[in-house]
């Protein structure tokens, strides 16, 4: 057992290693990237009435773009060195900062978000592969099929106008948390978590309720792919020998169904489920804007229609750096899910 | 024994009963003494001065700090709006111009005091003047327009009288003294949180407030809100009483749809950037109250670049403005909500009055577009392109269809170009789009001030790099004009000359909808053209 987990530390560590390369492409990239766009952001941030030539130059420099492309490359990779991303001219503050407060909120968003879809797309997709053909296959495909036909913000928009405004169920959609409640003292940053750490019930039960509707409306654009992979995966392991057997030798239906098929047929859907995790975390941007939640992905699309540099870049970086990271979670659960899985 | 256990039982009884008659209007009482105000843009700092700040930042300094003087409001059409032609004292008690004009003497109030509790001294407001004209910052250009360009021109004379000298007499000199930027600071504060590298305080200002305002922040968060509580010493706005919500909430919420379910289902109380098409069925469901306000300070636009060809071409210029199909671009843009600066009658063809923005005798008349095209010598057409931003493309992109129809029917070939806000900034900057709709505003409207800013000079602000010698030299003249009838006169010869260059199209002002629950009073629609918190109260 020692040597398993020993085994593990150590691919998951040489997997954090070799991808170092690729983020300092991406950061390289990404910077270059935001100087080619046309658009300069000091004439943007200069748009107050009666900001002239002046105040155009003194934003330049407050951004550092009065230097050589090379010039500034090399001052910002030695800023992330030591750990400064920058500052926002959008929100004033260090981006570091922003990009600290607003990535819990997005994350619990996401987290809760495929919750709920893996919690509705694993069942749907086993129920749908038990009798494939049947109408409850059908079924299963046509609410598949809407899910992913409704963009997000539309779904969104509805679910806050029947629940919101037609019902009044839901509290107004207007980020985490009701204006009028106080927040507890921050640990976590996940307002779900940080209100039961202190012990305040009812302020965890008004965020929970911010957070149903957003992340429903996500839920339900991800719920397609999960339930469509687990019911071909379950298929094809519904139909090898090992079921067979299984079911020859008069093994439980449960024991059949759950332990054998289910969990030889979930591997790829770990796989999907770690890609439309990071997928949804950066695409989040429309559910964000709906629901005003102040999320990661907002505050990139602000700063990007501004050229505002600073943000953009972190926030790829941020993105970056956890897709290294939900890739290796999905390596450890591989080798937890099936022994036999090494991947080097 | 029993009367004991009766005298507790009433009295837990009497005690459950005060608290609930405490609690339950107490707490009502909270929600009706706080205002909350929810927007699409958001408050960036804390500091109006800083480059970059948005109108949300203006209007919460509005609040936050006191300046020397500020703004009446008179009724337009029934409506609140500010006066330009009326200025109170703020933080100033009562203030002189001298007969020459040059020089403005202000007298302090004795009892403000900024909010740390030390009162404000002539001394405070030097600081703050001279901050303004010699940091860095966004007031220097403003103050500029009103001649005041060196820390020179202020001068204590007393703890509680100040002197400010101007070179010439400058009607927006005093004017120049209420708008946002020359706010005034506590200097003792602000001096220790100064360094070598930033004498004037300016990083931390941004974070942080020390003013005399009526508002005190209570929380800051960057790009989604800000929440200030009342100072209860304040009483600027009348006399012993200080404003009237006990707490502001300024929320922002980007998506317009939801800002306007808030406002309708009574979650928030006042908005003022709503879609033009939520504003129309909310009005019509008759719940809320609508104040809708001509934005008077501000114009909606087609430019053209004047030294790009075609449009250095008069006759090119005249034909366009008499193609563009006004009514149809006022309904789908607007809905009509605004005021049309088209379709005017000037019988003996001169303009009606000297004032700026006017309303055009221009509308579409396609064969007068057509002669005027052929006298350009180009009655065939050409083809160019039609740009507007991302950030106002509710309104753009139903007019830029309207544009392309019409003017395909002359002959001209548009290509419609949706540019990101920083990508049009910029190509504005360089004076490289040809035709493109824009939006100017003027805090201070005179007509003298939107000539010099907006029809003069190689400057980003002359959208249609116009260059013409009479109207710069009227436009610098006017100015200075002390004579009331002469200043009219150059203003009727402005607008002249305006409109047979015709360098840009002027099309409306749009209005300004304010939509705010029926309980809701004073609102008043300000020349930052955002809430002025202190305005409201709830009835």
């Amino acid at each position: 057992m020692m040597t398993g987990l020993g085994a593990t530390v150590a691919r998951a560590g040489r997997r954090l290693l070799s991808s170092l390369p690729a983020l300092f492409g991406v950061l390289v990239f990404t910077f270059l990237l935001m100087r080619v766009l046309p658009g300069d952001p000091a004439v943007f941030f200069a748009s107050g009435p009666n900001a002239g030539k002046e105040e155009i130059e003194q934003i330049r420099k407050q951004m550092g773009l009065d230097k050589s492309v090379p010039e500034q490359l090399v001052f910002y990779l030695s800023d992330i060195g030591r750990g400064n991303l920058g500052r926002s001219m959008m929100t004033g503050q260090p981006v570091l900062k922003d990009l600290r407060e607003r990535l819990p909120a997005s994350l619990e968003l996401t987290f809760t978000a495929l919750l709920i879809a893996l919690i509705a797309a694993v069942p749907l997709g086993v129920v749908a592969a038990l009798k494939p053909g049947s109408l409850v296959d059908h079924g299963v495909r046509l609410f598949c099929a809407l899910g992913v036909c409704v963009p997000t913000f539309v779904s969104g928009l509805l679910l806050i106008y029947v629940f919101y405004y037609l019902l009044g169920l839901a509290p107004d959609p207007t980020g985490r948390i009701d204006v009028f409640t106080s927040l507890p003292p921050q640990r976590t940053g996940f307002l779900s978590i940080d209100f039961l750490l202190a012990g305040d019930i009812e302020g965890w039960w008004a965020a929970c309720k911010q957070l149903i509707l957003p992340a429903l409306s996500m839920a339900l654009f991800v719920i397609a792919p999960l339930a469509r992979i687990t019911r071909a995966s379950m298929l094809v392991s519904l139909g090898s020998d090992f079921v067979r057997t299984a079911r020859s030798v008069g093994l439980s239906w449960q024991k059949v169904v759950v332990t054998y098929a289910l969990r030889n047929a979930i591997l790829p859907v770990i796989t999907i489920a770690g890609i439309v995790f990071s997928t949804m975390l950066g695409a989040n941007v429309l559910v964000e804007k709906v629901f005003s939640w102040p999320g990661v992905a907002s505050y990139a699309l602000d700063a990007l229609l501004s050229s505002d540099y600073a943000p953009v870049q972190g926030f790829v970086l941020l993105m970056a750096g956890i897709f290294v990271l939900v890739n290796l979670v999905v390596d450890i659960c591989y080798g937890i899910a099936d022994p036999r899985v090494s991947i080097g | 024994m029993r009367f004991v256990s009766f005298r507790s039982a009433s009295s837990v009884l009497a005690t459950t009963a005060l608290l609930l008659i405490a609690t339950a209007p107490s707490q009502a009482q909270t929600r009706a003494e706080t205002l909350r105000y929810v927007t699409g843009a958001s408050v960036n700092t804390l500091d109006p001065n800083i480059p970059g700040s948005t109108r949300e930042s203006f209007a919460l300094s509005m609040s936050t700090y006191d300046r020397l003087v500020a703004f009446g409001r008179k009724q337009l059409n029934g409506k609140w709006v500010f006066d330009l032609d009326k200025i109170t004292g703020e933080l100033a008690e009562s203030y002189d111009v001298s007969p020459d004009g040059l020089k403005l003497t202000f007298r302090l109030r004795k009892d403000a005091k900024f909010q740390d509790g030390s009162p404000v001294t002539a001394e405070d407001v030097k600081w703050s003047l001279d901050r303004c004209v010699t940091a860095p910052i966004l007031g220097k250009a403003q103050l500029l327009t009103g001649s005041l360009t060196s820390a020179d021109q202020f001068k204590v004379i007393d703890p509680l009288t100040i002197e400010v000298t101007l070179p010439k007499p400058d009607k927006l000199a005093l004017p120049n003294l209420a708008t946002v930027y020359p706010l005034i600071i506590n200097s003792k504060v602000a001096k220790e949180h100064a360094t070598p590298e930033d004498p004037w305080a300016t990083a931390w200002l941004k974070e942080h407030t020390a003013g005399s305002g009526a508002y005190v922040i209570e929380s800051f968060k960057p790009g989604e809100q800000v929440i200030i509580k009342r100072n209860e010493d304040w009483n600027r706005g009348s006399p012993n009483k200080p404003a009237f919500f006990k707490r502001v909430i300024v929320q922002s919420v980007p998506e317009p749809a939801t800002r306007a379910n808030l406002v309708e289902r009574g979650d928030a109380d006042l908005v003022v950037d709503l879609q033009a098409s939520d504003v129309q069925s909310l009005e019509a469901k008759g719940k809320l109250k609508v104040i809708s306000t001509p934005q008077y300070n501000s114009i909606t636009f087609v430019s053209m670049n004047n030294q790009i060809p075609p449009f250095d071409n008069v006759n090119v210029r005249r034909a366009v403005a008499f193609a563009l199909p006004y009514e149809d671009m006022f309904k789908a843009a607007l809905f009509g909500r605004g005021a049309p600066l088209f379709g005017a009658n000037w019988p003996d063809g001169k303009p009606l009055n000297g004032i700026y923005p006017f309303q055009a005798p221009v509308k579409t008349d396609l064969d007068k577009a057509r002669e005027y095209l052929k006298a350009a010598g180009l009655p065939e057409g050409f083809s160019t392109t039609f740009s507007f931003n991302v950030g106002q493309a509710s309104t753009a992109e139903p007019m830029a269809a309207l544009v392309k129809e019409s003017l395909a029917k002359i002959g001209i070939k548009v290509d419609i170009q949706k540019l990101p806000d920083a990508q049009m900034s910029t190509q504005i900057n360089e004076k490289k789009l040809p035709l493109f709709t824009e939006g100017i505003v003027a805090w201070l409207p005179s007509t003298d001030y939107f000539y010099r800013n907006f029809y003069t000079g190689n400057q980003r602000w002359n959208y249609s790099s116009i260059n013409n010698p009479e109207l710069a030299t009227i436009a610098q003249e006017a100015r200075f004009e002390p004579d009331k009838a002469k200043y009219e006169e150059d203003g009727r010869k402005l607008n002249a000359i305006h409109f047979s260059e015709m360098p840009q199209i002027p099309l409306w002002q749009p209005n300004q909808d304010a939509v705010m629950a029926a309980s809701i009073e004073g609102y008043t629609y300000e020349f930052h053209r955002q809430v002025d918190y202190r305005d409201v109260s709830r009835k």
